[in-house]
C-alpha cells in the first residue's frame, strides 16, 4: 500500500505541475486510524497528504458533479466500485469524459471499523497491519491476527469489480476477484425465501429505524438529481416526520430511483447509522432486473442501455405475482 | 450510596418496569439505543456511546401537538399533550446527561417549552460513569467528568466489576432507590476503595486518549473574525454531503421545524427535528439566507462554539461525544474544525 501511496503522490504532483488538470481528488489521513477521508488539492505541495491505505472507503466520483462546476479539469483516484460509479454518472449525463483524469487503483477490498471495534470492543486498537491476506488488530496491551474476511466490508467481500473497469492509468497491478463475489446474493435468496409478511415485517422492522438524515442518498452516486423531490418543499413529500409510513416511502422510492443505475457500492448501508442493510434493497432489485431481462450490472460500461429504460417486445411481465400485506 | 449485584439486574429492570417505562442502552440490528426494555432484550451497559443519543426521550424526532378537523365548514381545534409516561432511563454517560442541561437552557428558557418539560419532569435519569471511553470521545474539553457523579443525574452509577455502585443525587433518584432497596446492599470500606479506583482507572484512561487536549482557548477572534474565516469554512463544506447524520445523532442539536399533515378535512400540525445541512434550512417567506452549504455547515459550528457560548456562559453547545466524529460519511468533524479554528493542522 505504501508503494501505491508513493504514486499516488508523484502521478497527482505533476499532473498539477504539468497542469494536466487543476484539481486532484484523493484521499488524506485524519488523527485515528480508520480516519481516511476525502481530500480536494490543487496545490502540487500538498499532494504529499495524500494517501492510500485500507480505510479508503469514500466513493469520490460523485464529488465530480459538483466540482466540475468550478473547474475545468480534474484527476481523480478510483477504485473498482468508484469506476462504476463513474461510468453512471457518464451514463446519466451528469459529467463529461473529457473533464477528468482518471488513476485507476486495483482494492483488495477496505476494512470495516465497526467490524474492528467489535473484535477488539474496549481495547482501543491503534494500528491495522496487514500481511498477505491476513491482519494484525494492533492495540496497547494485545494483537490479534484476524483474516479478511473477519474485517473487512460486507461489500467489499463479495465485490464483483475490484479492478477499476475504466482509467486513463492504472496504479498497479490487478488484483484477483474476490472467491466469494458469488454470494452477492445470498441474503437475498434467505429474504426471497420469507413469508410475504414476514418480508414485510422484516423491511418493517428496518425501516422503523431510519432517522431521515438522508446520508444514503447524500453518498450515493446514483442519486444525482439537482433537486432531490424529498428536498423540495414544493412537492409536499419532502416529509421530515418521523414516521413509518414516510420511512418506508422515502426508501422505497429511492430504491425504484435508482434501479438500473445503482452500481451496487454499498455506500448507503456503509453510511447508515441505524444500519439499515440498504444494500440489500437495491441488490434484490439487481437480482430482479438480473433474472427478468438478463444479466446486467450498472456502469460496467457508460454506453450499454439499461433494461429499465429500453423495450424489447420479448421482455417479460412478471409483475402479476402477488406481494405482501 | 449502595450496590447491586450485576446478576440481579434482570430483577431490577424488571422491578423498576412495573412502576416506569425503563429505557436502556439495547443492541438491535448493528445499532445500540436507549430503546423502551422488555424482557429478553439484549442490553449492553459495556459500550459508552449509543448510536443516537438520549435527548429524542426529551425531545422526540417527530412530536404532534395539534389536530384540526374541518365539519361543516367550521373548524375545530385540539391541542395533543405530550405523550409518554413516566420513565427511568438507565446508563446515560456523563456526556448525555451534560447534553440534558444544555437542552434546559434553550427549552426551559421562557417561554417555557410545555412539551419538553413534560418530558424532562417525568424522567428520572441514572448516569453511568464510562469504564471504557472510546478513541472518539472528547467530553473532558468541555469540562465533563466521565469518572464522575454528574450533575444533573437524579442517581449516579458506576460499574465496580461485579456490580454496580449507586449513589442517589436527588428526591427522584432517593425515592427509586426507596423502592427498590431490597436489591440493594450496603456498601463498605471494600466497596469504596473499589469505586476510587475505578475513577482513578477511568481517569487514566481518558489521559491516554488521542483528543484528550483539545484545546477550544486557542480559538481566537472575535464572532464575526471566526465567521468571515471564510477559507476554512469553504474548505470543509467541499466535501461535506449536506445529509444530517451530524445533527441528528447530536445530542445538543435541537433546532426543530413546524410542519403540516394535511388530510382531506382533516390534519395534524407536528414539530420534528431539522438540520442546518438541509437546504430548506432557514427558508422563510422572502426566501433562504443560507443558499450555500458552506453557510449552512458554517452555521452548524458557529452555533457549537460561538453563538451558544455567547447567550450561555460560556458553555458550549458540545459535550464531546465523539458521535459526529464516528459517523460523518466523510470524516468531517467537530475536532478537526476545533484545531483549524484554533490554528492546528494547517493543511486539512
Amino acid at each position: 500500500m505504501e508503494n501505491i501511496t508513493k504514486k499516488i503522490r508523484a502521478v497527482a504532483k505533476q499532473a498539477l505541475i504539468d497542469k494536466e488538470v487543476d484539481k486532484i481528488l484523493g484521499w488524506k489521513k485524519g488523527d485515528l486510524w480508520s480516519d481516511s477521508y476525502p481530500v480536494f488539492i490543487t496545490k502540487p505541495e500538498d499532494t504529499d497528504t495524500l494517501i492510500w491505505d485500507l480505510f479508503c472507503i469514500n466513493n469520490l466520483s460523485k464529488f465530480l458533479i459538483k466540482e466540475l462546476t468550478k473547474h475545468d479539469k480534474i484527476g481523480i483516484f478510483i477504485k473498482g466500485c468508484d469506476s462504476t460509479s463513474f461510468n453512471q454518472l457518464l451514463k446519466d449525463n451528469r459529467i463529461n469524459r473529457d473533464d477528468v483524469v482518471l488513476y485507476g487503483i486495483p482494492c483488495e477490498g477496505m476494512v470495516d471499523p465497526e467490524k474492528v471495534k467489535k473484535i477488539m470492543l474496549n481495547e482501543r486498537v491503534r494500528e491495522i497491519k496487514k500481511h498477505e491476506n491476513n491482519f494484525t488488530l494492533i492495540s496497547k496491551n494485545k494483537n490479534i491476527d484476524v483474516s479478511g474476511e473477519e474485517i473487512k466490508y460486507d461489500k467489499c467481500i463479495t465485490c464483483i469489480s475490484p479492478n477499476p473497469v475504466v482509467y486513463d492509468q492504472l496504479l498497479s497491478d490487478e488484483v484477483e476477484n474476490s472467491k466469494h463475489s458469488g454470494d452477492r446474493f445470498k441474503r437475498i435468496e434467505e429474504i426471497e425465501a420469507m413469508s410475504p409478511d414476514q418480508r414485510y415485517n422484516f423491511w418493517k422492522g428496518e425501516f422503523q429505524r431510519c432517522i431521515r438524515c438522508n446520508a444514503c442518498r447524500d453518498i450515493c452516486p446514483a442519486c444525482s438529481c439537482v433537486k432531490c423531490v424529498f428536498d423540495n418543499e414544493d412537492a409536499e413529500v419532502s416529509g421530515k416526520a418521523k414516521t413509518e409510513g414516510e420511512d418506508t416511502f422515502f426508501h422505497l422510492v429511492r430504491a425504484y430511483h435508482v434501479a438500473g443505475r445503482c452500481v451496487d457500492c454499498g455506500e448507503c448501508a456503509r453510511v447508515c447509522p441505524a444500519g439499515i442493510p440498504l444494500d440489500l434493497l437495491n441488490r434484490k432489485i439487481i437480482k430482479d432486473i438480473n433474472e427478468v431481462y438478463g444479466e446486467f450490472n450498472a456502469g460496467m460500461d457508460s454506453t450499454t442501455p439499461a433494461p429499465l429504460v429500453t423495450f424489447k417486445l420479448e421482455d417479460t411481465d412478471t409483475f402479476s405475482k402477488k406481494g405482501g400485506k | 450510596m449502595k450496590k447491586i449485584l450485576k446478576t440481579k439486574l434482570p430483577e431490577l429492570w424488571q422491578k423498576i418496569s412495573t412502576d416506569f417505562d425503563l429505557f436502556l442502552p439495547i443492541e438491535k440490528n448493528k445499532t445500540l439505543n436507549f430503546s423502551l426494555w422488555k424482557d429478553g432484550e439484549k442490553v449492553n451497559l459495556d459500550k459508552v456511546r449509543t448510536t443516537t443519543s438520549s435527548k429524542h426521550l426529551v425531545f422526540p424526532q417527530t412530536e404532534t401537538y395539534l389536530k384540526f378537523k374541518n365539519q361543516n365548514n367550521k373548524l375545530s381545534l385540539k391541542a395533543v399533550k405530550a405523550i409518554g409516561d413516566e420513565y427511568v432511563i438507565f446508563g446515560v454517560r456523563p456526556c448525555d446527561v451534560k447534553s440534558f442541561k444544555l437542552l434546559d437552557n434553550i427549552f426551559l428558557r421562557e417561554p417555557v417549552d410545555t412539551y419538553y418539560r413534560e418530558h424532562r419532569d417525568r424522567g428520572t435519569i441514572i448516569s453511568l460513569a464510562c469504564t471504557n471511553p472510546e478513541d472518539t470521545c472528547f467530553c473532558s474539553s468541555f469540562g465533563i467528568d466521565a469518572s464522575s457523579a454528574p450533575l444533573g443525574a437524579d442517581v449516579a452509577a458506576w460499574d465496580v466489576g461485579d456490580s454496580y455502585i449507586w449513589k442517589p443525587q436527588s428526591e427522584k433518584g432517593q425515592k427509586l432507590m426507596d423502592s427498590t432497596k431490597e436489591l440493594f446492599t450496603d456498601i463498605d470500606e471494600k466497596d469504596i476503595q473499589n469505586l476510587e479506583k475505578e475513577k482513578s482507572n477511568i481517569q487514566e484512561k481518558l489521559e491516554d486518549l488521542p483528543f484528550n487536549n483539545i484545546d477550544l482557548s486557542k480559538i481566537k477572534g472575535t464572532q464575526q473574525e471566526i465567521f468571515d474565516k471564510e477559507e476554512i469554512w469553504n474548505e470543509f463544506s467541499e466535501r461535506c454531503l449536506a445529509c444530517g447524520t451530524c445533527s441528528y445523532l447530536c445530542p445538543t442539536c435541537h433546532c426543530y421545524d413546524l410542519q403540516d399533515y394535511k388530510g382531506n378535512n382533516h390534519g395534524e400540525k407536528f414539530r420534528c427535528w431539522d438540520s442546518c445541512m438541509s437546504s430548506d434550512f432557514t427558508l422563510m417567506a422572502h426566501g433562504n439566507p443560507r443558499t450555500t452549504q458552506m453557510q449552512r455547515l458554517r452555521q452548524r459550528f458557529m452555533h457549537k462554539l460561538v453563538y451558544y457560548p455567547k447567550n450561555h456562559k460560556g458553555d458550549y453547545s458540545c459535550v464531546g461525544c465523539g458521535r459526529c466524529v464516528d459517523r460523518c460519511p466523510v470524516h468531517i468533524d467537530i475536532v478537526k474544525i476545533i484545531k483549524k479554528l484554533g490554528g492546528e493542522n494547517n493543511e486539512l
